[in-house]
């Protein structure tokens, strides 16, 4: 990161975390003061995350003062930025993976797990080494492969998991 | 003392059987493998492999556990000498010499050197940690709430501040949104349940593990797939055991980076990467000025000191986390949390209920050290393949694992949930460079620092004095408040303008 985009960063993340603190000192301040049951005062639970979220919030205003000083007064995003940023290979990339992660972890539960197991890798893997240029007879070598490592990968998972340690997978 | 070298051969002893050495052998072998790739960390390892050993005996597990953590952390140097991508954070240091060695023919002769500082390291580390920790544990017995309130500040401050240098505010704001995570959940003393919104599974509380797997695991996976693919030096390998007088060469700084690393261990939340490049730097500052001029280009000395530092930090940070049950790194917070998983209590009273734990555990370190040695030396060629694998072949088996490592440890969907959460924070938080250290601390301190400063307030009525003048407490708060005030700006010009002034005026020429 830039140091301008960062500070930029540093000014959303600061409003956030503001809000955040808030909300964690409000919401502690709502917390029984437990006197009414005998108890000292000093150890109402809601003492530590008073604090906490007060910390919080001096810290994230000292980062939001800095970013203010730093960016002087170019808050907002240029379009060609954003659009740069989604069009780079990296950010795809990271995208697709946290798409299949996300696709895989909500199919738990709800597909066989060897069956989710095998799906996920070998489509990941495909996802990866596909070469849209080249035809499909011509990558029959790496489905295979996918297909074989998925394939293993969910065997070995579940056969150490379900029957040696004995979990009971999603 | 002659009653800790007994307990320490005991348990040397009882480890010396097949089933050990085996697991010993494996668990080494695996660290280094993923040491060696590029994205996954030491701490990703040892979270990982808690999960998987979660259903063995306590002793076995723990082991291999420490295996892992010592073999990953050597593991990194062999990427940052053949690919100048250093394996683990830890080895960052590593790769400013050993690239260049590499470059110039000598890949084999820099793994070997890494190799023998790496097992030189630990084994200073080890003997440290066998002095120093029923010393440690006996001096904690003393300590009351008031100093545990104040070790928990201390070491989200110390550590947010090493482990951000560059912005030590996002460092220690790491640490309080730590802090804040372990408040979820139920709280220790009226069982009133806090940001729970009603949810039984959050009103357990977060649990350490998967959200480290998250935090280690998921965000690494996601950051290593945005790039394509590492090139590895093409060099050929030769002899890598070295020769002796190399070695004994440089004995001053092997000693000075291996007390050096174990020191920067011993310190809460700040790890194997502080130390190497401490270790690094003073090598640097203290060299020969021939050999200073090697620096940066290719020197053994260089190569050394990061390397001893980084693994002497192991066992450094191990005696933090058995005498008063704050981590020395993040893999070691890992460590923690999987000794309480397996019935271990460690903490100040560790000397008093589980003596011999200690010694086995020196035993470990011993174990996984000596492993580490032969199998750093064998099989360097075979393994250099290992950073050749492709890593969309890799990474869909390691999410696997951090799905089923996540779920295994309470058969609950909602722990895969909080590694998800974990993982997307943590990839978001380390893009916007919060190091991930001072936030794992806070989940584990942040219950102590809520259960002691609630019971100093209650014992003193509400007075905050022994805060203050309890002997440990001043020294605590007065290393947080110059390090916070070091890290002010206006404080420092302030401090910088009044030294000028005291100085005294130059005579002119």
């Amino acid at each position: 990161m830039t140091e301008k985009s960062m500070a930029r960063s540093d000014f959303y993340t600061g409003i956030a975390l503001i809000a955040f603190g808030l909300a964690v000192t409000v919401m502690a301040l709502q917390m029984p003061p437990v006197t009414e049951r005998g108890q000292s005062p000093y150890s109402a639970p809601g003492l530590l995350p008073a604090l906490l979220g007060g910390v919080i919030i001096v810290l994230s205003a000292v980062m939001f003062v800095r970013a203010v000083r730093k960016l002087r007064g170019e808050f907002t995003l240029s379009r060609g930025g954003v659009k740069n940023f989604f069009a780079e290979t990296g950010t795809r990339r990271m995208s697709l993976t946290i798409f299949l992660c996300l696709a895989y972890v909500l199919s738990l539960g709800r597909i066989f797990f060897p069956l989710a197991t095998f799906l996920f890798v070998f489509i990941f893997v495909l996802v990866f080494e596909y070469e849209k240029a080249v035809p499909v007879r011509a990558q029959k070598k790496k489905f295979a492969l996918a297909a074989l490592l998925a394939g293993i990968t969910s065997a070995a998972v579940t056969g150490v998991f379900q029957y040696i340690f004995l979990v009971n997978l999603p | 003392m002659f009653e800790g070298i007994e307990m320490f051969g005991a348990a040397l002893w009882g480890f010396l059987n097949v089933r050990t050495i085996f697991n010993a052998l494996w668990a080494t072998q695996l660290g280094i493998v993923i040491g060696m790739l590029p994205g996954l960390t030491a701490t990703m390892g040892v979270a990982l492999l808690t999960t998987l050993t979660f259903h063995m005996a306590a002793g076995d597990a723990i082991l291999i556990l420490i295996c892992m953590y010592v073999g990953s952390i050597y593991g990194g140097s062999r990427s940052a000498i053949l690919l100048n991508i250093p394996g683990t954070p830890a080895n960052a240091a590593t790769t400013v010499d050993g690239f260049p060695l590499a470059k110039a023919g000598l890949a084999g002769k820099a793994i070997g050197i890494a190799t023998t500082g790496s097992f030189l390291g630990s084994v200073i580390g080890m003997f440290t940690m066998a002095l120093f920790t029923p010393l440690i544990g006996s001096v904690a017995l003393e300590f009351q709430s008031f100093e545990f309130f104040w070790f928990a500040i201390f070491g989200i401050v110390i550590c947010g501040n090493l482990t951000a240098p560059k912005d030590p505010l996002k460092g220690w704001l790491a640490g309080f949104l730590g802090l804040f995570v372990a408040m979820i959940g139920m709280e220790g003393i009226h069982a009133y349940v806090r940001y729970s919104f009603g949810s039984t599974n959050l009103s357990g509380g977060i649990e350490l593990i998967p959200a480290m797997v998250g935090a280690f695991g998921f965000a690494e996976i996601i950051t290593v797939m945005r790039f394509t693919k590492f090139e590895v030096v093409k060099t050929k390998i030769d002899r890598t055991l070295p020769r002796l007088a190399e070695i004994t060469r440089y004995w001053k700084t092997i000693v000075r980076s291996g007390i050096v690393g174990t020191f920067i261990g011993a310190v809460p939340g700040v790890g194997e990467d502080i130390a190497a490049w401490v270790s690094y730097d003073l090598a640097k500052r203290s060299a020969k000025p021939e050999e200073a001029e090697k620096f940066g280009k290719g020197s053994i000395e260089g190569l050394l000191a990061a390397e001893t530092g980084n693994n002497a930090c192991v066992p450094g940070a191990i005696i933090p986390v058995l005498t008063l049950a704050i981590p020395g790194s993040a893999p070691a917070a890992v460590l923690l949390g999987a000794m309480l998983i397996h019935g271990v209590r460690p903490g100040p009273l560790i000397m008093l209920e589980f003596p011999t734990f200690v010694y086995e555990v020196v035993a470990m370190v011993l174990l996984s050290t000596t492993s580490m040695f032969i199998l750093g030396l064998l099989m360097v060629k075979s393994l250099v393949k290992v950073l050749m694998i492709p890593r969309q072949k890799l990474m869909p088996i390691v999410f696997v694992l951090c799905v089923v490592g996540s779920f295994s440890i309470s058969s609950r969907l909602f722990d895969v949930g909080v590694m998800i959460v974990f993982g997307l924070l943590g990839f978001l938080l380390r893009e916007m460079d919060y190091p991930m250290a001072p936030l794992v601390l806070g989940i584990i301190l942040g219950k102590m620092l809520d259960n002691n400063l609630r019971r100093s307030l209650v014992i003193s009525d509400g007075d905050i004095t022994p805060f203050f003048t309890r002997p440990i407490c001043v020294a605590l708060f007065a290393i947080t408040l110059i390090v916070i005030l070091s890290r002010i700006p206006w404080v420092t010009a302030f401090v910088r303008n009044i030294k000028n002034r005291l100085r005294p005026p130059r005579s002119p020429a």
